[in-house]
Formats: structure tokens, C-alpha cells, sequence
């Protein structure tokens, strides 16, 4: 078992061991230590670290090395993230590869510096204006988090795409043992540029958007039937399936424990990767499941709707119902789910769904 | 599994006596979590963390129901009290936190006058230490032994083991206050 | 007889720019330096939003269309991790000096690495000539109808000279396209640009002030002087900031 170490430092320490080259950020709370301690480490190692005039600016360094073929990264949290994605959508646009963590904090606007998953929507979605995704990554502890960094960049490069790895404030801050993955060396992307035009390119008025969205769409569905990661347990023989992720996904893994001692037939599906949704993991369910739960740190409910539409994709001859357990901030305690679940169960709480 | 939580002004160090009962458990081979307070918690006013720690997985490292409140000022102890589990245990900074507090009749209550420990045994900044060893020695799961190696090895990693005499001599006297 | 000039290959591309525009004669000038330093085997373009795009569809080499006004920041991150490939930046003044004069004169404030050519037409060209930031008090655009009223909207400024004052940069010049004299000039001042960046001076901008005909309203050549006699009184050619080599040459 390796030392307790702060979530910041190890996922920022996990992605200068999966090679990471250029990293450009400004400060925001609670991602900040990510760029404080790559502002030591990059230059150790003669990478390049460039605390930039703005996010806006930052994401745009991020791109820059990207064409270039290198690994580079950006973190921020939610507002900084917002700044961001003008930047994001034409990476995406220009199928470039880089990684951007959020720290999502809570709250709309400036919001909080309240540990939340609001930003799922945005996330998960695309976030800038067109017509796009991103990979989503979401871990619930810190070696989980740290051992995904190097798959964020791979996955990044396989489809190059952006991947978005997710985290909360909660677990940027915490500590908790941590063994550090090896270093690894990556190669420059063979489609980067290098200054020679060995890769042609069109110009932006002569492009096919019909031939792009075509190519668009299939690797969405590529990613779809290959990339679906998630944790789940239990669901076969379940009454109730509840789905979380990050750390209230890990946090509802200990309800379902309790809950099961306590006679309750409850399983649990805890996405890795947010988006694509794993509607695969569904497909374990219990055909005769009463219901659904989503467990979510936002006030509204988001991940619901997932839930919601892989359910009705998975068991179609009927309406199974869906309820969602937003605990606003934080990560939700044990007994807040299963105070939930007992308000379910016993017809107290409305199906969202 | 235990769970911990330590509460005060910012600079009485709350989240480094945090942080030793951590470490130690990990020492031990077990589980642990730590998780603090954070934002505008970290520019004054008041600090917190939570620590659990056990032989099982930690599902929620975030605040539950404290087995322990480490509460080091008066604030800290009307705010958290409260949350402290039935037939739990809360360990007050009695130098700050007078006599005329309301107490729980489901708690024990232990009074540590750590500042004033601290500099009879001529170690004015260890008052947190003696907290984090009281604490350790309430809970009875390591012994003085386990918790200054614990501790040792989690100050040498950071470079400060040319503090490792004076925290030595904090811990023990935390230890035995208790 | 007068000498011919071989255009390069790199530019020697039809593109869709106005017909007497001075976008295509900058372009051709910062091949011919690049092909006079060796360096069209090794150049990256970080490209602007709006006429300054029109880059992308005739230009065969290295490129990038950066988010608009960003080019800068781009250029920076490209200079960053392979120092040894020339970036030239090319923007409009829209784009450097309008939305993107953060990230522009950022990339001043750090002396970055790279090369920034900026063409000045006093206008948004690509949208259909709305104000900018460096059209002239009264100028008349699709967003300044009665005329650009200072008092409202600002005086135009003069970046390469705020730059060359304010901060630690290796060189900073603006020339025109209005006469071979000029033309002749302002292909010195890419040179230098771009030989400082080769030699790691640091940062280096080159303003090219260029008619815009279709969205001023004039022909050609009305355009070339009006660039003569309304622009180069307010916006100097010039070296502002001289390399150190040509200071004591």
C-alpha cells in the first residue's frame, strides 16, 4: 500500500508519469494544487509548465502543444471550465488529444467552492457550442483516479477526442494511500504537426460537413460499443438498482453493503466513464426490477436522465420508475441514501421518471 | 472502522493532528481517509477535517458520525457536539473551551489543557500533536509505539525530521494525558 | 530590366481574397523570408478568425484555425514543446487586437518565442467591415454608420509601439503594402521577425497596415492611398523595438 497522498498531487503526479509535456492553467479553487505542483515538477523534468493570463488563454497553450502531437493538460473547476470551452470545441473540431480535469465545485455562475458533480450535463455533453462529445472519466478514489490517467490520454490519442476526467472537489482534496503508477514514454502523434506539412490539410470553406458528421457519428458509436467502463454489483437478483459515481458512487456502494445486511435486495451500477454511459452494465439488471435510484451530488438531478433512458432502452415492455436522490454538495453519508431508499420504498418520495 | 473528526481555529493545527492518526493507521496496514475543510476554510476562521480509518474499505470518506471530536475551540465544539455518535467520545482543548459548556450525557467528555502541556514540556507549538496522541490512546487501537513510529515516518517523507525529538516529547505527553 | 520574383511554393496558390487586398502580399512576403532563412520545411501557422482564415485554404504548409483572437496563446503552446519549429502567427487586427488583446499582448508581456504578423485594414473585414479598434476617428463602417465618435468608442491604438514601450520584447516593427519601397520594407521587418525568433530573442510583432477595398468602398487604388494618406500619419511605419544584432550593426 503506498503513502497517503493529497487527490490533487496524485492525479497531477499520475499525469507527468503518463508523459505529459505541457501543462497550462490559472488558479481556481479546488483544482489549484494541480498547477501549483506541476509549476515544480514539469520544469524538474524539462517539460514545460506556463501559468497562463486566463483559462481562455490556458486551454488555448493546451491546444497549441496538442497539434504538435504532445501530451499537454489543463485543469480548472466549474467557472474555469465554462472559459474554456470555446477552446474545447475546436480542439474537438480539429480531432485533436489532450485531457482537461475539472474539479467540479459547486453552484451556478461563480458558485461555491462546495465539493459537487453539477457539471455532468456540460461534461458529458459536449459543453461548447456544435455538435460533439467528449470521453468522461469518473473516478471515486484517488488510486482509481490516478491509475485512469494514463488511459485518459490513450483514449484522447486513439480517438482523438478530448478526454474530460471528472473529478470533485472532495477528492482533489482528500488524501488517502496511493501507489503511483510507472513512467511511460509516449510517442509524438504521427498526425501532429511538425512543421514539414507531411499531414494535408483543407481549408475551413472547403470542408464536407456532411462527410464529418457521418465520420463523426460512427466514432461516437465506436466509442460507444468500446469504451463503456463501470463498476457494478449485486443487480441480478435486485429489487432496486442504484446508480452513482465518483465518490457518491462510492459512498452508495457502502449503503447497498448495509442495506443487503439489512435484508434489503438493493445492487448498485457505478459509472467510470460518464460518458459513454455504460448502458452496457443495464444489461445485468433483473429483468423484474422495481425501480431505479440515482444518487447525485447537484440540486436537480442529471444523471437521472441516463438512468431514465438506459432503463427504458433495457427493460422496454414496461415503465420501470426512477427516482433521483440529489444531495446538493458534498458526498452523500450512508445514512442519507438509505434514509432515501426507506422514503422510496415506502411511497413517500416521487419517481422522477 | 473509526471515524474522527477534528475541528478548530486555523494555525492550531487541526488538520496535521488529522493527519497523524492517518498516517499511523496506514503504518499499521490499514485503511484510511482524510479529508479537510476547504476554500475560504483555509484563510482563517475555522479548520476541520475528517479521518476514518479501519481494516475494511472506506465507502464515504466524508463526515458521517464521528466515534471522536477533537474540538480545540469553543466554536468547533458547539458546532460539531452535536454530531458526535451516541456513547462517543469528545476531547476538548480545556486552555480555550472553559467549564461552562453544555456536555451530552451520551459522551464522555476528556479535558486536555494541551497549551499549557505544551509549554511545561518546552514544546509551545506541539499542542496539536498532544491532541492527535490523545486522541490515538482514547480510541485504543495503537500503541504509544505504533503511534510515534506512525508518526515519525510521516514527518520524515515531508522532510521535518529535525522536529522528530520535539514532536517525540509532545506525542508521549499527549499519550499519557489521557 | 526589373529582377523577377519567384513566388514559393508554399504561397503560390490561388486564394480568395478581394481583389486588391493586402493579405496576399504579406503572405507571399513571409514565404520568401521563411524560404531566404530555410525554414519552409519547418514552419507551423497559428491563424486567425476572419480574413486572416482565408490562409488555410491556400497556404500549403503547417497550419492551425486557432478560436478567434487566440492564435497567440496557441502559438505558445506549439513554441513550448518544439522550440526548434519557426511558429508565425497570423492574425487580422479584428482578431489581435479586439477579442483576442489578451491573448495577444500576453504573449508580449512573457517576450514569448514566436512571430506575430498582424494585418491592419482598420476594420472587421470578414463580416463585412464593422468598426475596429484601430479604425480611424470618423471612419465610417457598418457599426460606426456617422462615423467612429471617439469619445464613445475609443481612440484607435498603436500595439507595436505599446508593446516595444511596456515590455521586454526582441523586436517590433509596421510597414505597408503600398508601394515596392514599402513592400521592400516590410519584408525586412518579417525577416528580422522571424530571425529573431530562429536566434531565441524572444517575441516579435509586425504590423502590416493593407487597403480593404471591398469593405471601405474604394478601388484598389483609392484603397492604397487612402492606407497612404489616412493611416500612416496615425500608425508610423517603422522599426519600434530593434534587435540588439542591428543596434550595433
Amino acid at each position: 500500500m503506498g503513502d497517503m497522498i493529497k487527490g490533487n498531487i496524485a492525479i497531477a503526479e499520475a499525469a507527468v508519469r503518463a508523459g505529459v509535456q505541457l501543462y497550462a492553467g490559472y488558479p481556481i479553487t479546488p483544482s489549484t494544487e494541480i498547477m501549483e505542483y506541476l509549476s515544480g515538477r514539469l520544469p524538474e523534468l524539462g517539460r514545460s509548465f506556463i501559468q497562463a493570463e486566463s483559462e481562455v488563454s490556458s486551454i488555448n497553450m493546451v491546444m497549441g502543444a496538442s497539434a504538435c502531437g504532445f501530451r499537454s493538460l489543463t485543469a480548472s473547476s466549474g467557472p474555469g471550465i465554462s472559459l474554456k470551452q470555446e477552446c474545447i470545441s475546436c480542439i474537438s473540431d480539429e480531432e485533436l488529444a489532450c485531457v482537461v480535469i475539472n474539479v467540479v465545485r459547486y453552484g451556478n455562475g461563480l458558485g461555491t467552492l462546495y465539493s459537487s458533480q453539477c457539471d455532468y450535463f456540460r461534461e458529458t455533453r459536449g459543453g461548447g457550442n456544435g455538435d460533439y462529445r467528449c470521453i468522461v472519466l469518473s473516478p471515486e478514489s484517488i488510486q482509481e483516479a490516478v491509475d485512469l490517467m494514463a488511459p485518459a490520454f490513450d483514449l484522447a490519442e486513439k480517438y482523438r477526442i478530448v478526454t474530460i476526467f471528472m473529478t470533485e472537489g472532495a477528492l482533489g482534496q482528500m488524501m488517502e494511500p496511493c501507489d503511483m503508477p510507472d513512467f511511460i514514454e509516449p510517442k509524438r502523434h504521427s498526425w501532429a504537426l511538425n512543421g514539414t506539412y507531411s499531414n494535408k490539410k483543407i481549408g475551413i470553406f472547403d470542408r464536407d460537413s456532411m462527410k464529418e458528421a457521418e465520420a463523426l457519428n460512427k466514432k461516437h458509436e465506436l466509442i460507444k460499443a468500446n469504451e463503456q467502463r463501470w463498476e457494478s454489483g449485486q443487480v441480478e437478483d435486485a429489487d432496486y438498482v442504484f446508480v452513482a459515481f465518483g465518490l457518491p458512487g462510492r459512498s452508495v456502494k457502502g449503503a447497498v453493503k448495509e442495506l443487503r445486511e439489512e435484508g434489503h435486495k438493493v445492487g448498485f451500477i457505478r459509472p467510470i466513464t460518464t460518458w459513454p454511459f455504460p448502458e452496457k452494465a443495464f444489461a445485468e439488471v433483473n429483468p423484474n426490477v422495481k425501480g431505479f435510484i440515482s444518487v447525485e451530488a447537484n440540486a436537480t438531478g442529471q444523471l437521472v436522465d441516463d438512468v431514465a433512458l438506459t432503463a427504458k432502452k433495457v427493460i422496454n415492455e414496461r415503465n420501470v420508475p426512477v427516482w433521483c436522490l440529489p444531495c446538493v454538495y458534498g458526498v452523500p453519508t450512508l445514512k442519507f441514501t438509505k434514509e432515501g431508499f426507506g422514503r422510496i420504498i415506502n411511497g413517500e418520495l416521487k419517481e422522477v421518471y | 472502522m473509526r471515524e474522527i473528526l477534528y475541528a478548530g481555529f486555523g494555525g492550531q493545527g487541526v488538520l496535521t493532528s488529522g493527519l497523524v492518526m492517518a498516517q499511523v493507521a496506514v503504518f499499521k496496514k490499514q485503511q484510511a481517509t482524510w479529508i479537510p475543510s476547504y476554500g475560504s476554510a483555509m484563510r482563517g476562521g475555522t479548520a476541520n477535517c475528517t479521518v476514518k480509518y479501519g481494516k475494511d474499505t472506506i465507502y464515504n470518506p466524508a463526515q458521517e458520525e464521528p466515534d471522536v471530536l477533537l474540538a480545540m475551540n469553543g466554536p468547533s465544539y458547539t458546532a460539531f457536539a452535536p454530531s458526535v455518535k451516541p456513547g462517543g467520545i469528545i476531547v476538548i482543548n480545556n486552555d480555550i473551551i472553559g467549564d461552562d459548556i453544555a456536555v451530552r450525557d451520551d459522551i464522555t467528555l476528556y479535558k486536555v489543557p494541551c497549551t499549557t502541556l505544551a509549554k511545561e514540556i518546552g514544546q509551545p507549538r506541539g499542542a496539536n500533536i498532544i491532541m492527535a496522541a490523545a486522541v490515538i490512546k482514547l480510541l485504543g487501537d495503537f500503541s504509544l509505539d505504533d503511534g510515534i513510529h506512525g508518526m515519525n515516518d510521516m514527518f520524515r517523507k515531508k522532510g521535518k525530521e529535525k522536529f522528530e525529538a520535539g514532536n517525540m516529547k509532545s506525542f508521549e505527553c499527549g499519550y499519557n494525558a489521557v | 530590366m526589373a529582377k523577377e520574383r519567384i513566388v514559393p511554393v508554399m504561397s503560390d496558390n490561388p486564394m480568395s481574397f478581394c481583389p486588391g487586398c493586402g493579405h496576399g502580399i504579406v503572405i507571399r512576403l513571409i514565404t520568401e523570408c521563411l524560404e531566404e532563412l530555410n525554414q519552409l520545411d519547418n514552419i507551423i501557422f497559428p491563424i486567425g478568425v476572419g480574413c486572416s482564415s482565408l490562409l488555410g485554404g491556400g497556404l500549403v504548409a503547417d497550419r492551425i484555425h486557432c478560436p478567434h483572437g487566440r492564435a497567440a496563446s496557441v502559438a505558445t503552446g506549439m513554441k513550448r514543446v518544439t522550440p526548434e519549429t519557426t511558429i508565425v502567427a497570423y492574425q487580422g487586427d479584428g482578431d489581435a487586437y479586439n477579442i483576442g488583446i489578451s491573448e495577444t499582448l500576453n504573449a508580449a508581456y512573457r517576450n514569448e518565442n514566436i512571430t506575430v504578423v498582424t494585418i491592419n485594414n482598420s476594420n472587421f473585414g470578414m463580416t463585412g467591415g464593422q468598426m475596429s479598434w484601430t479604425s480611424m476617428p470618423k471612419q465610417k463602417t457598418t457599426t460606426s454608420p456617422k462615423g467612429r465618435d471617439c469619445e464613445l468608442t475609443g481612440q484607435p491604438f498603436r500595439f507595436p509601439e505599446m508593446v516595444a514601450d511596456q515590455f521586454n520584447i526582441a523586436y517590433s516593427a509596421r510597414g505597408s503594402v503600398t508601394s515596392p519601397k514599402n513592400v521592400n520594407k516590410l519584408k525586412r521587418y518579417i525577416k528580422n521577425g522571424i530571425q529573431a525568433q530562429l536566434n531565441g530573442e524572444g517575441y516579435s510583432v509586425i504590423e502590416a497596415l493593407s487597403p480593404c477595398p471591398t469593405n471601405w468602398g474604394l478601388n484598389a487604388l483609392k484603397a492604397m492611398e487612402r492606407v497612404e494618406e489616412e493611416l500612416v500619419p496615425f500608425y508610423p511605419l517603422g522599426v519600434f523595438k530593434e534587435r540588439e544584432e542591428n543596434k550595433n550593426a
